[in-house]
């Protein structure tokens, strides 16, 4: 039997956009559901503006749904506290941000947050990062790079979800596909239960898992 | 008779600069200020005449309401942040007093309105200036740089650590000033208090030691009164789940 990891139940989110100076109220997800299983790998895809950020920010809870609601091992995520949740669902954004200092302390960061035994070695192993690369600046590093270290990042946390934000968007097909493979290899070795969100069909074919995508606020099978 | 003078070269002075300034479009707001400048510190020169023979507690009561006026510009500043109000007063304040009781315990000032009144305006003015441009720098670091306090959030920082290199960007932009002016202290200017105390007859030697006095501690002040300040308006970007607020300016 499967456990359910993540349950979003009813899901509606509206965003506020400003037009002309006054707020104009849009509906981005509405009745939105969706049951991932520990360990599933998820690919979500949709036109760009229908919601995929809005959605996987939902769920480490870096904005606020309107109602319904989501469920983490069957509890509710509001009954976290915030920043414990988001230790346990990781996030690695479209655009990477790396912090001040360098690559040694950007993936040291969640280490020194929350303490745990990943080595500094291992992350960087595991995230294809280059030995001679963690004194380095992180500031200087290629977009590719910067990405490398952002998932090595949120893996130091150890957890149990990741929300990959068209991870490889600002990449060269190249080196889209050996982080691809990267992250698949993570996946398994460490029976992370993954929220892929991209907007190639031909990168979701790769990836493989459950296909979905998002239309007029909902989830739905996609069918190539 | 030397006050009729001063005054007059600069209701003189005031009225040629408006006029100038007529050709950018800010005659009148120069006009204005000239004014107002003038009213106020002649209104402040009666308070401390009328200071002399009373109690201390109604010197100390002056401090506390241009405190408050103070604490109310910054708090404008700041875009009326949620409880920005007393927080800017109360930093202001505190900041202000703690550096103005050295003066008075070591016996550099007696214990007079005529010293305390003005030593502590200079200690709060400043601390709102400081205050101000630090407020004004945190929040737009916190808005320009949304996504590298969101990447802190998402690893589960806590606000306050996910808006600390904001939060240090504002300090240090706000003290820069002073810390430039405490540089070319004695050469590019003579400080007020200094040239004050020169036009009123005092020893050189004694008017730069209390000068260097009273500029350290209004720079200790503008540090510590912006520092609380910062630190206790990081709330008001947050939500109670630790969500950077969306609407801010
Ligand atoms: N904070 C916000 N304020 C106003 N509108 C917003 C906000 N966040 C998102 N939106 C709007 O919500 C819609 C969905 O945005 P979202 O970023 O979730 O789309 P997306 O599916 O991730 O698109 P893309 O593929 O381009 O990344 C967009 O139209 C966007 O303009
Ligand atoms: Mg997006």
């Amino acid at each position: 039997m499967n456990r359910v990891h993540l349950e979003l139940k009813n899901v509606s989110k509206a965003v506020f956009r400003k037009v002309n100076n006054t707020s104009v109220r849009t509906q981005i997800l509405g009745g939105l559901d969706l049951n991932v299983d520990k360990g599933e790998l998820v690919t979500i895809m949709g036109a760009s503006g229908s919601g995929k950020t809005t959605l996987l920010r939902l769920i480490n809870r870096l904005s606020e749904i309107d109602s319904g609601s989501i469920l983490l091992n069957g509890n509710d995520i509001r009954s976290h506290v915030p920043m414990e949740l988001r230790r346990k669902i990781g996030m690695v954004f479209q655009v990477p941000v790396t912090f001040k200092g360098s690559v040694k302390d950007n993936l040291a960061f969640g280490i020194n947050l929350w303490g745990g035994n990943t080595g500094i070695e291992t992350l960087s192993r595991d995230a294809g990062i280059p030995e001679d690369l963690l004194d380095a600046d992180a500031g200087q590093l290629s977009i590719g790079e910067k990405q490398r270290v952002c998932i090595a990042r949120a893996l130091a946390n150890q957890p149990e979800i990741l929300l990959l934000d068209e991870p490889t968007s600002s990449l060269d097909a190249q080196s889209a596909e050996t982080i691809e493979k990267l992250l698949l290899d993570l996946q398994k070795e460490r029976d992370l239960t993954i929220l892929w969100v991209t907007h190639e069909k031909d990168q979701a074919e790769r990836i493989g898992g459950r296909r979905l995508i998002l239309k007029d606020g909902r989830l739905e099978e996609y069918h190539a | 008779m030397l006050e009729v003078l001063a005054l007059a070269l600069t209701v003189f002075l005031v009225i040629l600069s408006a006029a100038y300034a007529r050709r950018f479009g800010i005659g009148k707001e120069i006009l204005l200020a000239g004014t107002r400048a003038l009213v106020q510190i002649l209104i402040l020169a009666s308070i401390i005449l009328i200071l002399f023979d009373k109690p201390l507690f109604w010197s100390l009561l002056v401090l506390a309401v241009m405190a408050a006026i103070a604490g109310h510009t910054t708090y404008s500043r700041s875009g009326k942040l949620e409880r920005g109000l007393p927080v800017a007063i109360v930093s202001i304040a505190a900041a202000s007093l703690v550096l103005l009781i050295p003066f008075f315990l070591m016996g550099i000032f007696p214990l007079e309105a005529r010293y305390i009144v003005p030593t502590g305006s200079i200690l709060i003015g400043n601390a709102m200036n400081v205050s101000s441009l630090a407020i004004d720098r945190y929040k737009g670091e916190i808005k320009n740089r949304r996504s590298e306090v969101e990447a802190y959030l998402a690893l589960g920082a806590k606000p306050e650590l996910a808006a600390a290199v904001c939060l240090k960007q504002g300090i240090l932009s706000a003290l820069i000033p002073s810390i430039d002016n405490m540089k070319n202290l004695g050469i590019v200017w003579i400080p007020g208090v200094m040239t004050g105390m020169l036009l009123g007859g005092a020893d050189p030697m004694e008017a730069a030691s209390i000068q260097i006095a009273i500029f350290t501690s209004i720079f200790v002040a503008g540090m510590i009164a912006s520092s609380l300040m910062l630190h206790y308006s990081t709330d008001s970007f947050f939500t109670k789940a630790a969500q950077l607020r969306e609407e801010m300016d």
